[in-house]
């Protein structure tokens, strides 16, 4: 299609605002992470957009390297909410999909379950607040209060929905006759779904993993919720990074924020063509 | 392509016709999700609906299953009736929500017909512009809560504009707080609205469009009468989610001003935080979860019957 250079100018200073629109609030971040504590809250001429003298002393503290310009140390460093963080979101990850993709296998070639669809779409339209009382109760009772487990548990039902619309699409687009060709050959309905349609859907498997690795990695509610000490993930620990002498530990907490911001957005670039489906339900595939 | 209606056909038809021995197998693959949907729904709301009959707190020292000697009947529905905190928070909300959605709609719109076309960069621009969508929400609360600070960038940015140092107090001015943290969410979701209307657009055929071209129908009107009908679903999807969504708004905004200054950002979901954290009432924090949920449901049950009522497939 023609169009004046007038309008494609335009089209493209707009293109490049956005662009600036989303790149500024993200990398102050990224700067205030290398700078060091004198620039951290500097105002006025002083304020700098980029680290006059950049460091690494940001990420030390927050492993445990005690620093003389902040005369704090940290008595509990970042290894642990890293390590709760990854241990909740990825077996959240793996109770989501295994009960979302044997679910969605079931429902698009046998049609059980056919509650699920319905039922998942509910669970994901009430806020989490309005039903986090009993789940902190029954969580108390059950001994999963502060523990990477309990948290898996709850991250692998509030994704659920998401594992199970995306691989019940995935297996809806997925041509029937080698399927067929195996059941003829005498092999069992069970023998198939594990033999040659699991292998088969792994590209899909995969993506949908991320997408559901991104929202449970993502979560700070829950976590504010129910973990307390133990097992606090990184938004937790994060937000009580702060001292009395100091105030904010602003560039402490960047370079925190930025060793959680970067995972997801690598993954979630990585499966960029499958994330209108994971984030509409798969109402809509690209 | 699928629309809401496909959606909730899979969820009214009930296949019947299948052979028996292979139902068994559906029933055993199903199990586990039928579970953990039993376990998260069934027993809490029975649960939730027995305390909030009653005054039950954890620090009364008796556990919740004896939570009828505090029995209080109605006493925490009545009180919530006349709970003006609570009834400010959901208008909060629903503020927040009329604001940031149509502008994330209107931006995500704009930007998604300027990426129909093929230009240099394309994809990688598409790429990053869908990063603040992927930043963990609460990474993000911390980034403009750092931004907005009377010292920060975004009054170095104003100042540089005005052309003398700007110190506004954004986040604990009760009216600049709110549009402070309404910026925040139109940043972080802006492109979800353009990830799926640029899918939607894409999708729009391109013959009926350059018919209407050859016959001398301007870019706009092409675009109103042709371009936007077809989109009508996806539009109403991507409303949706984010309407879902918004309602929920929490960690960016707690993290950003913990729902103050005083009560002025306090969103729903932050009010019953605080009920929850601070004054541990949690027979009344049931009543408020519950009359929530009940609302929901009534609403979606309302809406999926009226929007996917069968209409021609775009």
């Amino acid at each position: 299609m023609q169009r004046s250079a007038g309008y494609e100018a335009l089209r493209f200073g707009l293109i490049l605002l956005f662009v600036a629109l989303t790149l500024i609030p993200t990398l102050w971040m990224v700067s205030m992470a290398f700078k060091p504590i004198a620039e951290w809250s500097a105002t006025g001429s002083d304020l700098t957009w980029w680290p006059k003298n950049p460091t690494w002393d940001n990420f030390a503290f927050i492993f445990g390297q005690s620093s003389s310009e902040l005369i704090v140390s940290l008595d509990r460093t970042a290894g642990r909410p890293i390590l709760a963080s990854l241990l909740s979101a990825s077996f959240g990850t793996v109770i989501a999909m295994v009960a979302g993709t044997t679910a969605a296998y079931g429902l698009s070639r046998f049609g059980s379950g056919a509650n699920l669809p319905l039922a998942l779409i509910q669970l994901r339209l009430f806020p989490p607040m309005a039903v986090m009382i009993p789940v902190m109760i029954m969580w108390a009772f059950l001994g999963l209060t502060d523990t990477w487990w309990g948290l898996a548990l709850i991250y692998g039902i509030v994704t659920l929905p998401f594992a199970f619309w995306l691989m019940k699409t995935f297996f809806d687009d997925m041509p029937r006759e080698i399927e067929d060709a195996a059941l003829v050959e005498g092999c069992s309905r069970f023998r198939v779904f594990v033999k040659i349609t699991l292998p088969m859907m792994r590209p899909a498997l995969a993506s949908s993993a991320l997408f559901v690795f991104i929202l449970n990695w993502s979560d700070y509610l829950i976590a504010l919720l129910l973990t307390t000490r133990d097992w606090v993930t990184i938004p937790v620990y994060m937000a009580s990074l702060s001292s009395s002498m100091t105030g904010q530990l602003y560039g402490a907490k960047a370079a925190l924020g930025l060793i959680a911001a970067v995972p997801p957005v690598i993954m979630g670039i990585a499966i960029q063509k499958h994330l209108v489906r994971g984030l509409t339900f798969g109402a809509l595939k690209e | 392509m699928n629309t809401i209606a496909d959606i909730t056909d899979t969820v009214q038809k009930t296949p019947a016709d299948r052979p028996n021995d292979e139902g068994h197998l559906g029933l055993w693959l199903s199990l586990p999700a039928q579970l953990l949907v039993l376990f998260i729904a069934v027993f809490p709301i029975l649960m939730q609906i027995y305390i909030s009959l009653t005054d039950w707190s954890p620090l009364d020292g008796i556990g919740w299953w004896r939570a009828w000697e505090l029995w209080n009947s109605f006493a925490n529905y009545t009180d919530l009736a006349q709970d003006n905190r609570f009834w400010s928070a959901l208008l909060r909300t629903l503020l927040v929500m009329v604001v940031c959605v149509p502008v994330e709609f209107l931006l995500g719109l704009g930007l998604a017909v300027l990426f129909v076309d093929e230009f240099p960069g394309r994809r990688f621009l598409y790429s990053v512009l869908l990063i603040p969508m992927m930043v963990v929400p609460a990474v993000a609360g911390y980034m403009f809560f750092m931004l907005f600070q009377s010292g920060g960038p975004i009054n170095d940015i104003l100042a540089f504009f005005v052309g003398q140092p700007v110190k506004i107090a954004w986040l604990s001015d009760p009216d600049l707080a709110l549009i402070a943290v309404m910026v925040a969410d139109i940043w972080q979701w802006t492109p979800l609205m353009f990830l799926i209307l640029l899918a939607g657009l894409v999708g729009v055929p391109e013959d009926q469009q350059r018919a209407a071209t050859l016959l001398g129908a301007s870019w706009w009107r092409r675009f109103i009468t042709i371009v936007l009908p077809r989109m009508k679903t996806i539009m109403i999807i991507a409303l949706a989610i984010r309407v879902i969504e918004n309602f929920k708004i929490f960690d960016t905004l707690f993290i950003m001003t913990g729902g103050g200054p005083g009560v002025a950002t306090e969103t729903i979901s932050v009010y019953i935080y605080k009920v929850t954290q601070q004054e541990l009432i949690w027979g009344y924090v049931a009543a408020i979860a519950l009359a929530i949920l009940i609302t929901l449901s009534i609403v979606s049950a309302y809406a999926i019957r009226h929007v996917s009522s069968p209409e021609a497939d775009t």
